[in-house]
């Protein structure tokens, strides 16, 4: 039996890498393939799905497949760099230090940690799976002689568009008719919500003094978020800022429904999860085109190649005023989503890694 | 499945098409607002420099390390005065009798921790003001300021060069940016030849023209623009003006950001003096106190073919400074003449140059 084992550093519910990983498992052991998860650590609520992934070798059996889940620093690379399985990496993007030199230093260390790690697993892998092209180029950079790009399996449909109606009436309550930018996204510096903040404030000036910006996601990097909360404040806008965090797929889905508008400023993405689910909200999207942002987008949004508040907020302003441009993204959007929905996803990782297996059984 | 794949495609085109005349409409109200004075030159950059001042990446210098050691000092103090208030009357005297009786203790632990980060401290001190002293002896070093008003106004459009760089972009798909354009007089050119064209001018009264004209032109520094411009974005480039004399270690920056923000095939122009003629020509203002000097084209080829550049082709011309041969009635013609050869290969000729490359990887 074909065995594909995958090895992820966290198992975390709510969280992209730690779906992704579970719906691939999930998809392989529907095929009949023998699959299971190895992590450095599990999240309470997932830890019976997965074994510490130094468990593996009293499990091991010849012909199986590895496949490292690389987006951060890991002693489970290292462990994977002296095992004789066939590797496969699937890449999620590490973002480069550069981003977070001179904010956090420890984060820079770590990204930089994880690079270094990418680049001594990369030409140990047999084949280098990324959720984009951008990514593909990442790997082949590190050394990566084999690519193939398949989107990350994430799930659009069910629970997930669920709104949850309580936390949509208070976020409707909170604000009156203005126009409301969202973004959802860690606040980190490669995410640049100050940029987000400074087009907001001219877009108040210009268009709509009562518009707000919401910006959703962890405020990992602190000495970020208090640069971009201090700038509002002193632009005069920090009560039309509004973030929220740690929020239930239906609380998350009951922000996208109350914006009209996602707004995208990030200078890198390595696939940028949050477009989709703006398209599944049938929000129209304007995007600063940096990263896998303009493959993952498509033309279902509005693609810029500037971040100057001027741009931002004149494209948000089209989009609000013109109600045939923005009804056309939205169309385009949810067109968009059809390339990413799990059937096809799923699909398309079964076949790239049945023909690693092929290959290594005629090899063998 | 044929006509299925031709009418995608046709679709895919119609539908470019569509979403570019959307962004030429944005960019056409971004033109307006600042032609109206909504959005002055320089409003942007002042946003972003306002970010810096809230930033630990802005803090520079003093600030910086000043505020950082204060924080050092701060947290170097630890207080063994546990407090003991407590909201039962019973858990006061608890606290008050742990405290009295496990104070020696502590008290023996926390000097050492103290005595430890003290010296921690003494040792940033002495750092600081290293580093001060440093930071002193290279401000001495410093030259002055080249003021904007001594730098000439370009009117690219109207140079010898403008026709080989028109020829050489006319042909690109995408977005193509003139750095530093001046007047605007080559984004013209370029747009009647259909190319799509904007410029930056770090110098806000050279733009105003181009701006009273309606073109997309920003008062920004090449450096400055390009490090906000995506990965790729750009199907073509002309660098020109003062981009010539940048400091060495901004050139090397320039470099490196064009071979990222031009796609591949995309086209690069490059407009500058000979290092020669410059030093001859220049004003003395400028060429005293430009960060830095022109460079030969042989110098920026290969530069740029170390990023994936393809072979440079490179034009000359400008002004001819030669000196004249002396006639043959001269006994001395051969020797003086072999002289004035030597002289016009060397140190005069042509006294401007452009060159073309594509970044082929």
């Amino acid at each position: 039996m074909t065995a594909v084992h995958q090895f992820v550093p966290a198992l975390l519910p709510r969280d992209a890498t730690g779906d992704h990983t579970l719906e691939l498992r999930d998809t392989l052991r529907a095929e009949g393939w023998d699959s299971d998860i190895y992590v450095e650590a599990a999240h309470d609520e997932l830890s019976d799905q997965a074994m510490y992934f130094e468990r593996y070798p009293e499990r091991a059996q010849p012909g199986d497949i590895l496949l490292y889940q690389l987006s951060t620093a890991s002693p489970v690379a290292e462990f994977l760099r002296t095992r004789p399985e066939t590797l496969v990496l699937d890449y999620h993007n590490i973002t480069p230090p550069s981003f977070y030199e001179g904010w956090e230093h420890h984060t820079s260390k770590k990204v930089a940690l994880a690079l270094q790690q990418a680049a001594e697993l990369a030409p140990l892998a047999t084949l280098g799976i990324a959720d984009s092209s951008f990514n593909a180029d990442e790997l082949r950079r590190l050394g990566c002689s084999a690519t193939a790009v398949v989107p990350i399996l994430v799930e659009m449909d069910g629970r997930r568009s669920r709104v949850d109606q309580a936390e949509a009436a208070r976020l409707a309550a909170a604000h009156g008719p203005g126009t409301v930018l969202l973004f959802v996204g860690r606040i980190s510096p490669n995410k640049t919500q100050h940029h987000l903040v400074e087009a907001l404030w001219l877009y108040r000036r210009w268009y709509d003094p009562a518009a707000r910006l919401h910006l959703v996601g962890p405020a990992v990097t602190t000495s970020y978020v208090d640069a971009v909360f201090a700038l509002a404040a002193e632009l005069g806008v920090a009560d039309a800022v509004r973030h929220g965090e740690h929020l239930s797929d239906a609380e998350l889905a009951a922000w996208y429904a109350d914006a009209d508008v996602f707004v995208c400023l990030s200078e890198h993405e390595g696939f940028c999860i949050p477009l989709l689910e703006a398209m599944r909200a049938g929000l129209p999207i304007v995007a600063f085109g940096a990263g896998a942002v303009p493959e993952t987008l498509g033309t279902a949004g509005i693609l810029l190649d500037t971040k100057r508040p001027s741009v931002v907020a004149s494209a948000v302003d089209r989009v609000r005023r013109d109600r045939a441009l923005a009804d056309d993204l939205v169309q385009a959007g949810r067109r968009r989503l059809g390339d990413f929905s799990l059937p096809v996803t799923r699909r398309r990782f079964v076949e790239v890694l049945a023909r690693v297996a092929h290959d290594q059984a005629v090899s063998a | 499945m044929a006509e299925e794949a031709d009418a995608d495609g046709a679709d895919a085109t119609a539908r470019a098409q569509y979403l570019s005349g959307v962004m030429a409409d944005i960019d056409a109200e971004v033109r307006r607002r600042r032609a109206s004075g909504d959005l002055p030159a320089g409003l942007e950059r002042e946003l972003d420099e306002l970010f810096l001042e809230f930033s630990p990446v802005g803090l520079q210098g003093k600030a910086r390390l000043r505020e950082t050691l204060a924080l050092v000092d701060g947290s170097a103090y630890v207080d063994v005065a546990v407090p003991v208030d407590s909201q039962k009357m019973v858990g006061s005297y608890v606290k008050r009798l742990i405290r009295k009786t496990m104070g020696w203790y502590i008290g023996f632990i926390v000097h050492q921790i103290v005595k430890f980060a003290w010296s921690v401290s003494r040792m940033f001190h002495v750092v600081v003001d290293h580093v001060e002293d440093l930071e002193a002896a290279v401000d001495a070093e410093r030259t002055p300021e080249l003021p904007a008003s001594a730098v000439p106004v370009v009117d690219a459009g109207s140079a010898w060069w403008s026709g080989h760089a028109v020829t050489a972009l006319a042909g690109v798909s995408g977005r193509v940016l003139h750095a530093e354009c001046g007047n605007g007089s080559l984004l013209d050119r370029l747009s009647a030849a259909g190319v799509d064209a904007y410029g930056v001018d770090p110098t806000e009264s050279v733009i105003e023209p181009a701006i009273e004209r309606g073109l997309d032109v920003r008062a920004e520094s090449v450096l400055g623009h390009l490090e906000v411009v995506a990965d790729e974005a750009l199907s073509g480039m002309v660098l020109s003006g003062s981009v010539q004399w940048l400091h060495p270690n901004q050139r090397d920056r320039l470099v490196s950001l064009v071979a990222s923000r031009l796609a591949l095939d995309g086209v690069l122009v490059i407009h500058s003096a000979t290092p020669e003629s410059w030093m001859a020509g220049t004003s003395h203002l400028v060429s005293d106190l430009a960060p830095g000097r022109p460079i030969h084209a042989e110098t920026w080829g290969h530069l740029l073919a170390q990023l994936g550049f393809g072979p440079a082709s490179v034009t000359r011309g400008g002004d001819e400074r030669r000196l004249e041969a002396v006639g043959a009635s001269n006994p001395d013609a051969p020797a003086i003449n072999a002289a004035i050869d030597a002289v016009n290969t060397l140190l005069l000729g042509s006294g401007e140059y452009v060159l073309v490359a594509v970044r082929e990887r």
